[in-house]
């Protein structure tokens, strides 16, 4: 990956493609070459588990095919999502550390095979296993972010821990990933609207709201939620329509990313709806982006839409408005 | 229905060798292993089905769907559909069912999550 730009990139992951990737409307080759038509990149991420069939192992003749198709659409690898699945078996004890570290060995070698200079990875991965697992980047020369993700935050203990063990460790090939999810300003309308259409009553809708910005651990909140609203008389699937919001995004201080600015490598500009006047709809965009903007990053922000969590639209409006928004806040506007 | 909530497969139901074969989804964004993966039920016409001696097909592998839950390093492509064989089942190509599939889905990086899902579709049998 090459640029001779000095400020932050936009991009896109695939992600924000889930429906038309699922309703299989493109092949992956076509969907990066709809990705490149658009003007969409060139920088772009992509979930291993979401677009690649092979993934966690890779072969050399997947890998050799996909970097044709990308050099083909123009567009350069630049993150790969990759998962830490510890719990295999429900209900059971989670997948020992050995198997774990593998596991996180396996898809870094796809990765890297493949051409991206960096994988996304998760906290479900225990700190004190991180000693284990970042030489293996080092070795491959391939940087690894932790996505700092709802219910976490700048604040959150994991976060902490985590911090301290970056220090410890001191190396380039670790860093953050923010999901400006964790510092949402408000719930969506159209994640609203869409508990609405399920037949959420009103009463429920403001209950929602209500709860949603008190302080607490979220699935407490959810549970707090559902315990007045069964006493209230709504039914569970209105209920269950309703408490999505708990899980994908947290009510924490927008200015709270400048703590992590330093050692982050790569965004997620996740987002749900962009209004007339070009900005998002729940996550103040016009607070957030100076703060990586004028903190000297100079990686990518790729735009995540996750409005397919309750909407059907196939997500390439939405993502090109995103991206003219953070474009216009990243040069200043 | 959003695509993540899909289970009935596009490939519907077709007459097998020694049953039916009925083509499943999975309802999440991203590939998993079959072995967070539970098949709770199968109504056909209003029926429940007897699902003891059902089989998976994936991309060439087949399991007892008694032993899906031991499949921790197959994973499920998140676009393809996987096949639930259910044998002594018999259907005329051509007739019309009302097909009703389960299941449940544990997310494995999710401590606790447990999702259901469910959908009901007339299919012709292929």
């Amino acid at each position: 990956m090459t640029s001779t730009s000095t400020g932050p990139q936009t991009g896109v992951t695939l992600y924000s493609f889930t429906n038309a990737w699922l309703n299989r409307k493109f092949e992956l080759d076509g969907l990066l070459k709809e990705v490149a038509r658009r003007g969409m990149g060139p920088n772009i991420e992509i979930i291993g588990f979401q677009n690649f069939r092979e993934f966690p192992d890779v072969s050399d003749k997947f890998a050799e095919e996909f970097k044709v198709m990308m050099a083909e659409a123009g567009l350069n690898a630049t993150s790969c999502a990759i998962n830490s699945d510890r719990f295999l078996k429900p209900g059971q004890q989670p997948i020992d550390d050995a198997t774990l570290v593998e596991y996180h060995k396996r898809q870094l070698r796809s990765a890297k095979k493949m051409g991206f200079g960096l994988v996304r990875y998760q906290f479900a991965l225990p700190v004190e296993l991180l000693p284990q697992i970042a030489p293996y980047a080092e070795e491959l020369d391939i940087r690894m972010g932790v996505e700092v993700h709802a219910p976490m935050w700048a604040g959150h203990p994991a976060v902490q821990a985590y911090g301290e063990m970056y220090d410890k460790l001191n190396t380039p090939y670790l860093g953050w990933i923010p999901d400006f999810g964790g510092t949402a300003s408000r719930i969506p309308e159209s994640m609203l609207n869409a508990a609405r259409a399920a037949g959420a009553r009103e009463s429920l809708i403001d209950k929602l709201k209500e709860v949603w910005l008190e302080p607490g651990m979220s699935h407490e909140k959810a549970g707090r939620l559902r315990e007045w609203a069964l006493a209230d008389g709504h039914a569970p699937v209105h209920i269950q329509a309703a408490s999505l919001a708990f899980f994908i995004l947290s009510h924490n201080d927008p200015k709270s990313w400048a703590a992590l600015v330093d050692r982050t490598i790569h965004i997620h500009g996740k987002f749900y709806g962009m209004d007339a006047d070009g900005r998002e709809e729940a996550i103040d965009y016009e607070t957030i982006l100076p703060l990586f903007r004028d903190g000297g990053f100079t990686g990518t922000l790729v735009s995540e839409w996750e409005g397919h969590a309750y909407m059907p639209d196939d997500g390439f409006e939405q993502v090109e408005a995103h991206q003219a928004m953070c474009r216009r806040i990243f040069a200043g506007g | 229905m959003l695509p993540v909530e899909r289970i009935i497969g596009e490939e519907g139901l077709s007459a097998s060798g020694d049953g039916l074969r009925l083509a499943m989804r999975l309802p999440w964004y991203r590939s998993l292993p079959f072995s967070i993966v539970e098949i709770e039920k199968v109504c056909i016409d209003g029926q429940s089905v007897d699902l003891s001696n059902a089989r998976v097909e994936f991309d060439g592998a087949v399991w007892p769907l008694a032993e899906l839950g031991e499949q921790t390093n197959a994973f499920w492509f998140v676009r393809d559909s996987a096949f639930l064989h259910i044998p002594g089942q018999t259907a005329t190509p051509g007739s019309a069912h009302e097909v009703s599939l389960s299941m449940f889905i544990s997310p494995p990086y999710i401590p606790g999550m447990k999702r259901a899902n469910a959908q009901t579709e007339t299919l012709r049998v292929a």
